[in-house]
C-alpha cells in the first residue's frame, strides 16, 4: 500500500556518485598535503640554509702570531694598564702599527694587513690582562682579519689564499667558537662585529611594548566587551580599532616620528621610542584576541557569579578574565612575534644608525636585531654575509624563546582546569 | 489536613492529567502537613480574571510578592501585568508552554534582567517588604539574598571547595580558612553532595556528572545563605535518576528557604511544589495551591495545558 517513492540507492547511477563522492575526498586530502609538505619544505629550506650559511658566523679563525712587545714603539706603561682607564690607555697606543709590522716580518709582506679591530681588541685584552707581556716576545692566538676569514672559510683569490695556505702549513691557524660575535657591538670591520648591542636593545624596546600594549590592550578588550554601553561610540571605536590593526607599519613609524620625536621631543634612535611605537603597532592586534577570547567565555558562568552576588568586576576579574586568558596570551604572542620581526616603524624612528656601543638605558641610542640584519645585508664586505645569517639565527632563536616563555604560561593557566 | 480533592472516578479528565493529579494529591500529605500554613483557605479560590491579583493570606507576608510585573525586551513584551506571592516554607512552581515568560518572571525576582541591555522592567516586587528596583536595594545584596540555579549545571572551571566557597569568600561570610570549610561542609550536606565529594574537594567542578554538577550549584547558591532561591529548570538537563535526587533535595530544603522553581515537567510541579502559578503567552493565568490547579483548575487555559491540549 505503501506508494512513497524512496530514493534509488543501487544501480549505476548511484555508484557514479559514489565514486565522484570518493574522488572528491581523495583529491581534497592531497591537496591538503601537498599544501602541509610545500610549507613543511619551505621551512626546512629556509632553516637548514640559514643554518648552513650562519653557523659558520659563529665561528672565527685565529692565527698565531708572535709579536716582539719588547722591542714595539707601543710606549706603555705597565702601570697605567692596572688602572681603570686601562682600555682607553690601549685604545691609544698603535697597536694597528704593531700588528702590521709584526705580521709583514713573520709572514711576509702580503700578511701586513691579515689583521683587523677583532686583532686590535684581543691584543688590548690580553696586555691588560697581562700587563708583563709588554716587556717580553710573545706568540699570541690573534683572530684575522675579515678577508683571511673568509678566504679560510670559502676559498679566497690569490694573494690571499697563498697565505692561508703558509699559515695552515705553519700551523698557525686555528678555528675556534667566536665568543666576541655574541657579547661585542656593530663596527665597521666585520671581524669585530658583535649582535649583543642589537640583541640588548631589542630586548628594552620589547620590554617597553609589552608593558604598554597588554595591560592597555586586555583593559580596552574587557572595558568594550563587558562595561561599554554599545552605541554609536564604541561602534566607532570598534571599527577604527579593526582598521588599526590593518595599517602598514611604516605608517606607525611615520606616527612614532610625528608624535614621539617631533612634537614629544623624546630621543632619537631610543628603545622607548622604538617601544612606544611598537606597542603602537601591537595593541590592535591585543584588542582584538582579547575581545574574541572574552566573548567565547560562556555566558553560563558569569551568569552562575552573578548569581551568587558576584559584582560585575568582580565577574570580570574572578571569572571571565582567567577563563579567557589563554586566548589573549595566544594573541599576545601573535602580536609581540610581529613586533620583534618589525623593521620598518623603527628605521622612521632613527634606529638603524651605526651604534657600537650597547644601550646603557631605555633613551640611549639603540637598534634592534631585525634592523641590524637589515643593515648587514646592504654591506659590500664578504665578511658580512655569514654575519647577517648568523644574527639571523640570533633573532629567530629569540623569538622562540619568547614564544615558548608564552606557550608555557598559556599552558600554565589552562592547566588549571 | 486532608486532601480535599480525592481522584474522583467520574471527574472527567485524561489520564495524564489523572497521574498528575495522584501525584500532587499523594505529595500533598507528606509534605505539606509540616511545614505547610496553618491559615490556609480552604474556600474556593477567588474568582480570578485574565489578570489576577495575589490572593489574600490571612496572617502572614509573602517572602517576595510581585505586583503587575512587565518585561520588554526592546518593544516586545514579555511578560503581561503577572502579580504573585512567593512564600517562605513554601515550593512555588511556575508552569507554562515554552516561550510563556516563566522564566524572564523567575529572573526578575533577583534582577538578573538587568545583565540584558535591552530588557526593561515595569511594577512592583518587594523582598521582605522592600522594593528590590529601588535606589536604596544593592543588586549584589539582593542576588545574595535571592540565589539562583540555572538550567544548565554552571559550575565555575574551579576546584569544588571554590565552587562552594566563592560566595562566601566575597561576601566576607567565612574570614578564616577553617570557618570557609565549614561552610563549605555544611553546604555540601546541605545539598546532599557532601558523602560523594568529600574526598576530593580539590578535584574540578566540571569534573562532576551532571546530576552532581547541579547539586554543587545549588550548594553553590545554599553557601552564601539566601532566604529565596531560584530554581530555572534545574532538572531539564538530566537524567531521572539525578532529577530524582534534586527533586528529593528540594523536599529538603524547603523548610529553610522561600523557593521558586520553573518547570516544564507538571509530574515535576505537582511533586515538588505547594503553590503553582500557570503561565501562558507572557501572563499568569492562574496560581493557586498545587493540588487546585491540577485537579480544579478555574481557567480553560489551564485545564488545557495540564491535560495535555497543548504544550
Amino acid at each position: 500500500m505503501s506508494s512513497v517513492a524512496h530514493p534509488q540507492r543501487t544501480g549505476a547511477s548511484n555508484d557514479a556518485r559514489l565514486r565522484k563522492r570518493y574522488a572528491a575526498e581523495r583529491r581534497f586530502h592531497f591537496a591538503g598535503l601537498f599544501a602541509v609538505g610545500l610549507s613543511a619544505l619551505f621551512l626546512v629550506f629556509l632553516l637548514s640554509n640559514m643554518a648552513w650559511k650562519g653557523l659558520g658566523g659563529f665561528t672565527h679563525y685565529e692565527a698565531a702570531m708572535p709579536i716582539d712587545f719588547a722591542r714595539s714603539d707601543l710606549m706603555l706603561d705597565p702601570a697605567t694598564l692596572k688602572g681603570p682607564d686601562a682600555s682607553e690607555v690601549v685604545a691609544g697606543a698603535d697597536v694597528e702599527g704593531l700588528l702590521s709590522k709584526s705580521a709583514g716580518a713573520a709572514f711576509g709582506p702580503d700578511a701586513a694587513e691579515m689583521f683587523g679591530a677583532a686583532a686590535q681588541r684581543s691584543v688590548g685584552r690580553q696586555l691588560i690582562r697581562d700587563p708583563g707581556l709588554l716587556g717580553r716576545r710573545a706568540k699570541l692566538w690573534l683572530p684575522v682579519g675579515s678577508k683571511v676569514d673568509v678566504a679560510a672559510k670559502q676559498g679566497g683569490d690569490g694573494a690571499i689564499q697563498q697565505l692561508v695556505h703558509q699559515l695552515r702549513a705553519k700551523n698557525a691557524l686555528r678555528r675556534t667558537v667566536n665568543i666576541d660575535f655574541l657579547t661585542e657591538s656593530d663596527a665597521t670591520d666585520p671581524s669585530a662585529v658583535g649582535i649583543w648591542g642589537a640583541l640588548k636593545g631589542t630586548f628594552l624596546t620589547i620590554m617597553v611594548t609589552m608593558l604598554l600594549a597588554f595591560p592597555i590592550g586586555v583593559l580596552s578588550a574587557v572595558y568594550l566587551e563587558e562595561f561599554a554601553r554599545r552605541n554609536r561610540w564604541t561602534d566607532a571605536i570598534e571599527v577604527s580599532i579593526n582598521n588599526l590593526a590593518a595599517v602598514p607599519s611604516i605608517i606607525f613609524g611615520l606616527l612614532g616620528l610625528a608624535v614621539f620625536l617631533n612634537f614629544m621631543d623624546l630621543p632619537r634612535s631610543a628603545p622607548l621610542v622604538g617601544g612606544l611605537t611598537l606597542a603602537l603597532m601591537t595593541m590592535p592586534v591585543i584588542v582584538i584576541a582579547g575581545r574574541n577570547a572574552i566573548t567565547s567565555v560562556p555566558p553560563s558562568i558569569r551568569d552562575a557569579a552573578l548569581g551568587v552576588g558576584a559584582s560585575k568586576m568582580q565577574v570580570v576579574f574572578h571569572h571571565v578574565l582567567p577563563l579567557a586568558l589563554p586566548g589573549i596570551l595566544t594573541g599576545t604572542i601573535i602580536g609581540m612575534a610581529r613586533a620583534l620581526g618589525e623593521t620598518a616603524p623603527l628605521l622612521m624612528i632613527g634606529m638603524r644608525a651605526f651604534i657600537a656601543a650597547p644601550p646603557s638605558g631605555l633613551t640611549n641610542p639603540a637598534t634592534v636585531l631585525p634592523v641590524q640584519i637589515f643593515l648587514w645585508s646592504d654591506e659590500v664586505d664578504r665578511g658580512f654575509v655569514e654575519k647577517t645569517s648568523a644574527a639571523i639565527i640570533v633573532l629567530l632563536l629569540f623569538m622562540l624563546l619568547m614564544n615558548g616563555l608564552a606557550i608555557y604560561l598559556r599552558n600554565r593557566f589552562e592547566q588549571r582546569w | 489536613m486532608k486532601e480535599k480533592m480525592p481522584l474522583n472516578a467520574t471527574t472527567p479528565m485524561p489520564m495524564p492529567s489523572a497521574a498528575i493529579a495522584a501525584e500532587a494529591t499523594r505529595a500533598g500529605p507528606s509534605t505539606t502537613e509540616a511545614n505547610d500554613l496553618p491559615p490556609e483557605p480552604q474556600v474556593a479560590l477567588p474568582d480570578e480574571g485574565p489578570a489576577p491579583t495575589p490572593e489574600p493570606e490571612p496572617g502572614r507576608t509573602p517572602k517576595m510578592r510581585a505586583q503587575g510585573v512587565s518585561v520588554f525586551y526592546g518593544d516586545k513584551q514579555a511578560l503581561k501585568d503577572v502579580s504573585i506571592d512567593i512564600h517562605e516554607d513554601r515550593v512555588t512552581a511556575f508552569i507554562g508552554p515554552s516561550g510563556c515568560g516563566k522564566s524572564t518572571f523567575l529572573r526578575t525576582l533577583n534582577r538578573m534582567n538587568d545583565t540584558i541591555p535591552s530588557a526593561k522592567v515595569t511594577g512592583h516586587i518587594e523582598l521582605d517588604g522592600e522594593d528590590i528596583n529601588s535606589a536604596d536595594m544593592d543588586v549584589v545584596q539582593l542576588r545574595a539574598r535571592v540565589g539562583m540555579v540555572f538550567q544548565k549545571p554552571n559550575p565555575f572551571p574551579k576546584s569544588i571547595f571554590e565552587n562552594v566557597a566563592y560566595g562566601p569568600r566575597i561576601h566576607g561570610l567565612g574570614n578564616s580558612k577553617a570557618e570557609l570549610e565549614q561552610i563549605v561542609e555544611k553546604s555540601l550536606k546541605r545539598a546532599g553532595l557532601w558523602e560523594e565529594v568529600k574526598d576530593r574537594l580539590g578535584e574540578s567542578g566540571i569534573s562532576l556528572s551532571g546530576g552532581q554538577q547541579q547539586r554543587l550549584c545549588i550548594a553553590r547558591a545554599i553557601a552564601v545563605d539566601p532566604e529565596v532561591i531560584l530554581m530555572d529548570e534545574p532538572c531539564s538537563a538530566l537524567d531521572p535518576i539525578a532529577t530524582a535526587k534534586i527533586e528529593e533535595l528540594i523536599h529538603e530544603l524547603r523548610g529553610r528557604y522561600a523557593i521558586a522553581i520553573v518547570t516544564h515537567n507538571m509530574q515535576q510541579a505537582a511533586r515538588v511544589s505547594q503553590r503553582t502559578a500557570f503561565f501562558h503567552l507572557g501572563e499568569m493565568i492562574e496560581s493557586g495551591k498545587t493540588s487546585e490547579i491540577f485537579t480544579n483548575p478555574t481557567q480553560k487555559r489551564t485545564q488545557d495545558y495540564i491535560t495535555g491540549r497543548y504544550g
